[in-house]
């Protein structure tokens, strides 16, 4: 196997004189920046070691996740109101603004389980969702645990979990819509959930 | 600019190659890369100047390519940039046509039909795109080289500011070439950004501080850097060392692809004007002199070689001054220079042809049956069904997503229940404003007496403007009846 | 100098034929497995209903036969021919050849019946049982002693290059081999790893990644050495940069392994140096592609006729692409979106067709003349063969990658303020890549009707062609010119000594806190600046030796051994040796119950893990598709551990009690009662078959060996207790409307799904 005819001589390419099987060697370099590239990642990784394992400048990425979920959570909330507070509910369902959103959200979704009266049963008995009007609940009537209900669902019966798919927001003011039909310290009582 | 008077003994072969340094490399060989020196170094290319129809057109061509992409993000079509790639939104807007994410794989098409159009095309004419099309050749060539010969003059010039010592004069000269090249590489960037953010957004950034949008301030301040990296220093090493498709090409080419390539029967043997036997070539070197790779395309089809003609300008120039034909150096097939024929129709081009013809199908189908919405049904949280005193009762989402960018109404509607299906308190018609979408529920309920086990049923969805429908088989769930047959019959109920 | 006398020696080339012709059926099979499986993601009946025919059966025999049958046979056809030739001798000996072939296509057939039958580990590319390891380990042996033994009878002194990556795979392979499958048998055809949990997943990736690095990297740079330049008629481009990148690359490979498991929840100084190496990587890997690439440059002419160049020059390139793609996947923000997605089989196929397939085919289209001696049957068959062959990649890999980026863009999106996850449900995503999921199945089955296309032209090449054997005349080279370096000077030479010097300064820098930490500092940076003078100053010193080194072939051998076994001890030492309970980061599991053990084994049988993970990872989207990120003491009794490495479905690390028992039951006879348009095969063999309760006691007393708390119940209590809970389960799911047998699999596989998530405590009341 030889080099080619245009004069490796004249270039001054060496061949080691070692030829295995028939084949030889140049013994030429790469260009520099290849190495170059070697060694960058070599301070690349003393840096980075540095930075996280010695240093420990930087957050473990257990903390950074958490830290964006409170952020996450935080968004929610500004958006939102203290879901565990029944004051809260009650005054938004006295605010025209939150019951009409919610109204919106519940005739376009509730409905098919609870009917636009949202008396559910009470109206129609083969409808599917019990009657939101009255003052027996099922699961608890409370503004929150209604808030509860509406944001986590009773999946064994049919009852999704809306806050998922609505968001905090929209859920409350479902709540609120839902509210405008009761008072404020009406008597409720909690039936057996065998309805 | 000495074009005049060819100059036949640039790098004169026999020069003592121990007296400069590394920059003093002999001519080309087939067996190093002329950009590498021996201690591993950059050689710094002094590609000469070079005029003549290939120049011109691929000049012509370059600034046709520049100006698309500096124009693209700012020509507005429905409302959005000619190419908008939202990737925030997940939306992808080509030419008024618009992506939704769950088109997306159709950009599959633009990968693959571009993988194939450049197949044919390299089976036909070589490296025709790294000459002609490549983004790195065309801002290299027709921006930053252009920024240098005006600043550093012709090759000889350049040649010597770099070996001259460092003077008021070469210093003045090196700050203004490299902050042109570094405006370049910011603006270039920037359009780059534009295309991913849009121009209002990227003029918003502009304005803001550089804290508010620090990811995109990343991108740009490393993006911008490379290039300038890339265009101020590497050069054709990203040819030759790093872009695998290079490679990919010439092993795609076959005796028949043109290339670019040296007449040996007619050049050979070389020597000078008035040599006795001599063939046309008269060795003066300017082929090797203007390549931006640093080849001696005599030596045949080469690694480093991108097509882009320079050699064959400078070749058809130095005949014509001799007064020899021109075409020592052309583009040909492997066939052509040997003197035979060149075949243009051959299988593989064929199968290429039809290839593409079947791609660009599929893909005109697959794009033309992109819907303006898109739906999709699937069981609520929870069971997959219940079973209630009176009923069976299976509960569905319907995901309505209007891709279009205007308001639209949609109607949903079911198909092909049995009788005794109720659906209850549902909303048969949505209204979605532009890009919005919506969830649904479908409840579907069924008397006990009149279930006789799970069945299969089709959602619709239409729209009145454009009109279309799209439509999904679902199953409704359901325990086995016979099952239920047996609880009522346990408790005394008679169905 | 010749000394010896002069002989003529026959090859064996009769192995290489051997190996080369099973590599080519092997490799079809290989590929119609992985066309079978890829339609199967597209239409889920493909499985005919069959259990054995399941894609989570039949994804493992499809790596399997691609690596070990394919991979592994071409490797051992052109490590048998190269060496021969380039240490001048005759294979050691026919005897143990032959045994080496058998054994190996004995092992390929039996993990062929094994693997669909749902005999596995449940760790990838390590699934065969624990009978078959042995068989394989026995084998690798014999193979290495035929080769070494081959080396101590060379008749030229010096070991070229390709020798070194093949002494690199030998020892490296069996080193990973034997560690990764470490397991106590419960029974004759099932066995647990010794390693659980995160330990588990360390050795798993440690040797997953390594399995691509010295399986299907270094044999592949070795005969690349070989037959490159052979068929190119050209000379190496550069000795020095086959040194350079050589010992870089076994070194640094070994470490690279965490970057399989980022953003999970191992510890994070393991996934800092699974990123920081694999970024190391990438210069080493490059000069392997380069030192090809520049050895064609001068031959690049015959690119134009050529196959054998065609596909070394396009498998090399891929071999480029692939390497830069790697570290780039290793970045943890990039490894985020690409990660678990389609994204990652563009890269691992750009290798597997682009590399190993385009290598083997320019390798075997170059044996077959010199080994029947007959010209090939078709020159342009072989051409149409590359062409089709790069056509299937394109569609492939565009595929594959556009699926990648979709999905992954899709699972991340937000709304609200990116408060909400805009695509909730995961099979709105799959819906997404339908599409391209079928493109890939026409990119694959283009690649594979060009491989048969090379079966047929080899075929009609052979068909009636007689047999010859390579011959040569060669010295005999006394024993006592090579082979002599001894102890001293294996160690004691500048080198070695600095090299060590460097690493146990880094080694102490790294892991040692306060003083300690700075004498390592400096010891490091003064014995990096003493390597630099002493070169500097002493010029070829270095390579003096390494000449040296390179006529002992034995002291090369424990070289390379000591590079690669380095990195694998400072990451996997720590991490076994260290006392579980500071592994659990306040979360201990308990144990599983019988039953739930029970239904964990047929979750491993059915190979769940090929499509679902159990790993929650520290990301936003994660954690708020799937709940709180994965902790190390949930998974610390899993024997194997399975965290997965891929989403073709949703993580099911929370899934329990997310829904109820009738949901599973009704989506594993048919995921697509629950999930419209999901691709997930019906289980309808887990409600008829029975669930094995005799073998749980001899399970539970291998899981007490290993350390796993279970009480010393009797296996009549054992039996008792699983048997207690599939009938609350099977009651349950009776008043849920579903009849099903207390015995039947699929009650034990709802036992262990509805446990995920739900087996640990919090150690603090909320």
């Amino acid at each position: 196997m030889k080099p080619s005819p245009s004069s490796s001589e004249d270039s001054g390419i060496k061949l080691r004189d070692h030829v295995y099987d028939g084949i030889q060697e140049y013994d030429q370099r790469l260009p520099n920046w290849w190495l170059n590239t070697l060694y960058g990642a070599i301070i690349f990784w003393v840096v980075y070691w540095f930075v996280y394992m010695i240093a420990g400048i930087m957050p473990t990425d257990g903390a950074q996740v958490d830290a964006e979920m409170a952020r996450v959570a935080a968004v929610k909330m500004a958006s939102s109101i203290d879901v565990t507070n029944d004051d809260t509910f009650w005054n938004m369902s006295n605010n025209g603004v939150f019951v009409d959103a919610g109204k919106q959200t519940f005739n376009s979704l509730c409905v098919a389980c609870h009917l636009p009266s949202m008396r559910g049963k009470s109206e129609n008995p083969t409808a599917v969702g019990p009657d939101l009007t009255d003052t027996a609940w099922i699961h608890g009537g409370t503004p929150k645990e209604v808030y509860h209900t509406a944001s986590k669902g009773i999946l064994d019966k049919g009852m999704p979990a809306w806050e998922p798919v609505l968001g905090q927001k929209k859920t409350a003011e479902v709540v609120a819509y839902i509210l405008s039909h009761h008072k404020k310290g009406e008597l409720i009582t909690v039936q057996e959930a065998n309805k | 600019m000495s074009f005049g008077k060819p100059s036949f003994d640039s790098r004169p072969k026999n020069e003592n190659p121990k007296s400069k340094i590394a920059k003093a490399r002999p001519a080309p060989v087939r067996d190093s890369v002329t950009t590498i020196n021996a201690d591993g170094s950059h050689h710094a290319l002094f590609p000469a100047d070079v005029h003549g129809r290939f120049t011109s057109w691929r000049r012509y061509s370059a600034y046709l390519l520049i100006g698309l992409y500096l124009l693209l993000p700012w020509i507005p079509i429905n409302g959005y940039p000619a190419v908008f790639l939202d990737l925030a939104e997940r939306r992808f807007h080509f030419f008024g046509f618009m992506l939704a994410a769950q088109d997306v794989w159709l950009l599959f098409f633009g990968v693959s039909g571009l993988g194939f159009a450049l197949f044919f095309l390299t089976a036909l004419f070589g490296r025709l795109w790294c000459g002609w099309a490549c983004p790195q050749t065309v801002f290299l060539d027709h921006i930053y080289r252009r920024i240098e010969r005006w600043i550093d003059g012709d090759a000889p010039e350049r040649r010597a500011l770099k070996a001259a010592p460092m003077t008021a004069n070469k210093f003045t000269r090196r700050v203004a070439k490299h902050f042109l090249y570094i405006v370049a590489s910011l603006i270039i960037t920037h359009l780059f950004l534009a295309y991913f953010v849009s121009i209002p957004k990227l003029w918003l950034y502009l304005h803001e501080a550089p804290g508010e949008h620090w990811a995109a301030f990343l991108f740009v301040f490393i993006y911008a850097g490379l290039l300038y990296f890339n265009f101020a220093w590497f050069r054709e090493q990203l040819c030759i060392v790093i872009c695998p498709y290079g490679r990919l090409q010439s092993a795609l080419t076959d005796d028949h692809t043109v290339v670019i390539g040296y007449d040996a029967t007619r050049g050979e043997p070389r020597g000078r004007l008035g040599t006795p036997e001599a063939g046309a070539c008269i060795d003066c070197n300017r082929c090797v002199q203007v390549c931006p790779t640093g080849i001696d395309i005599r030596h045949g089809l080469q690694l480093e070689c991108i097509g882009c003609s320079a050699c064959i300008d400078a070749c058809d120039d130095v005949m014509t001054k001799v007064e020899r034909p021109t075409g020592l150096i052309r583009y040909d097939s492997h066939q052509g220079l040997m003197g035979e024929t060149t075949r243009w129709i051959r299988p593989r081009t064929i199968l290429y042809g039809v290839l593409l013809l079947i791609g660009a199908t599929v893909a005109a189908f697959a794009f033309s049956t992109v819907k303006p919405a898109s739906f999709l049904v699937y069981r609520m949280s929870g069971a997959a069904y219940f079973v209630g005193a009176n009923e069976v009762r299976d509960q569905f989402m319907v995901r309505l997503v209007n891709k279009r960018t205007v308001p639209a109404t949609f109607t949903i509607s079911t198909e092909g229940l049995p009788t005794g299906v109720r659906q209850s308190g549902f909303n048969s018609a949505v209204t979605l404003e532009a890009l919005t979408e919506s969830v649904s529920p479908l409840v579907l309920l069924i008397d006990r007496k009149d279930y006789t086990g799970p069945f299969k049923f089709t959602v619709k969805v239409s729209a009145a403007e454009p009109a279309f429908t799209l439509s999904r088989e679902i199953e409704f769930m359901g325990p086995d009846a016979r099952l239920l047959e047996e609880e009522d019959h346990e408790k005394g109920i008679k169905r | 100098m010749i000394t010896g006398q002069k002989t003529t020696i026959e090859f064996n080339d009769k192995i290489v034929r051997q190996f080369m012709l099973a590599s080519l059926i092997w490799g079809v099979v290989g590929m119609l497995v992985g066309v079978l499986i890829a339609t199967q993601l597209n239409f889920w009946q493909a499985n005919f209903g069959q259990a054995w025919l399941s894609f989570g059966r039949l994804r493992p025999l499809h790596t399997n036969a691609v690596i070990f049958a394919f991979v592994g046979n071409m490797m051992f056809a052109g490590i048998y021919y190269s060496t021969q030739r380039l240490v001048k001798a005759r294979l050691a000996s026919d005897f143990l050849s032959q045994l080496h072939f058998w054994g190996w296509q004995l092992i390929i057939v039996a993990a062929a019946i094994t693997l669909p039958l749902g005999l596995t580990r449940g760790k990838e590319y390590a699934e065969l049982i624990w009978p078959i390891n042995i068989a394989v380990t026995v084998i690798w042996v014999v193979f290495a002693v035929n080769f070494f033994w081959t080396l101590a009878r060379r008749n030229e002194k010096s070991l070229y290059v390709a020798i070194w990556f093949y002494i690199g795979t030998i020892i490296t392979v069996a080193m990973l081999y034997i560690v990764n499958h470490l397991s106590i048998p419960t029974s004759l055809l099932h066995s647990y790893p010794i390693f659980g949990g995160v330990q588990d997943a360390l050795v798993q990736w440690w040797y997953g990644h390594n399995a691509v690095a010295f399986f299907l990297t270094t044999p592949i740079l070795g005969i690349m050495y070989y037959f490159l330049p052979k068929a190119a008629g050209r000379p190496v481009y550069s000795y020095r940069l086959s040194v350079i990148h050589f010992w870089s690359l076994v070194f640094l490979y070994i470490w690279a392994g965490p970057h399989h498991l980022l953003n999970t929840a191992l510890p994070n100084w393991l996934q800092l140096l699974g990123t920081t190496f694999s970024l190391m990587l990438w210069a080493p890997s490059w000069g392997g592609m380069l030192n090809g690439l520049l050895t064609l440059r001068g031959a690049w002419g015959k690119l134009r006729t050529d196959p054998v160049i065609k596909f070394f020059a396009a498998g090399v390139t891929f071999y480029g692409m692939a390497t830069f793609e790697g570290p780039l996947l290793a970045i943890k923000s990039v490894n985020a979106l690409a990660h678990y997605t389609d994204w990652i089989i563009a890269h691992v196929h750009a290798g597997a067709l682009g590399w190993n397939g385009f290598m083997a085919a320019g390798m075997f289209y170059w044996l077959v003349p010199r080994l029947w001696n007959r010209p090939l049957h078709s020159q342009s068959l072989a051409n149409i063969h590359f062409w089709l062959g790069l056509t299937g990649i394109l569609l492939y890999i565009s595929a594959m990658w556009a699926s990648g980026i979709t999905q992954g863009l899709m699972l991340s999106a937000t709304i609200e303020n990116g408060t909400i996850l805009k695509y909730p449900n995961f099979i709105e995503t799959l819906n997404a890549i339908r599409p391209l999921m079928l493109l890939r199945v026409v990119g694959g089955g283009l690649y594979l009707s060009g491989f048969i296309l090379m079966a047929y032209n080899v075929w009609r090449s052979i068909r009636g062609a007689q047999a010859v054997n390579g011959t040569m005349e060669v010295y005999i080279e006394p024993a006592t010119t090579k082979d002599n370096l001894g102890v001293s000077g294996t160690f004691l030479n500048a080198p070695v000594i600095y090299t060590g010097l460097i690493l146990v300064g880094s080694c102490v820098w790294m892991f040692t806190s306060g003083w300690l930490n700075i004498v390592g500092l400096i010891a490091t940076i003064f014995s990096t600046l003493l390597a630099i003078g002493h070169f500097q100053t002493r010029g070829t010193s270095w390579s003096e030796w390494y000449e040296k080194l390179l006529v002992n072939a034995l002291p090369f051998t424990v070289l390379t051994f000591l590079a690669v076994v380095i990195g694998g001890l400072i990451q996997i030492i720590p991490m076994i040796t260290i006392d579980r309970s500071l592994q659990t980061e306040d979360r201990v599991a308990r144990v599983y119950t019988p039953l739930e053990l029970a239904g964990r084994d047929l979750y491993v049988r059915e190979g769940c893990y090929n499509c679902h993970s159990q790993m929650i990872r520290t990301l936003v989207p994660d954690v708020m598709r799937y709940g709180d990120y994965s902790r190390l003491g949930e998974s610390i009794w899993d024997y194997p551990f399975q965290w997965g490495s891929k989403r073709t479905g949703p993580d099911l690390a929370r899934v329990g009690l997310k829904y109820n028992h009738a949901w599973h039951y009704d989506h594993l006879e048919n995921p697509r009662n629950i999930s419209t348009g999901s691709n997930m095969p019906s289980y309808t063999w887990l409600i008829t078959g029975n669930t094995d309760y005799a073998a749980l006691s001899s399970k539970i007393r291998v899981q007490r060996m290993l350390g796993t708390p279970y009480p010393a119940w009797s296996p009549a209590m054992i039996d008792t207790i699983a048997k207690e809970q599939a009938k609350t389960i099977a009651k349950e799911l009776r008043t849920q409307g579903r009849y099903v047998d207390a015995d039947r699999e699929i009650v034990a596989l709802i036992a262990y799904l509805q446990c995920l998530g739900k087996t640990w405590e919090p150690t603090s009341v909320h």
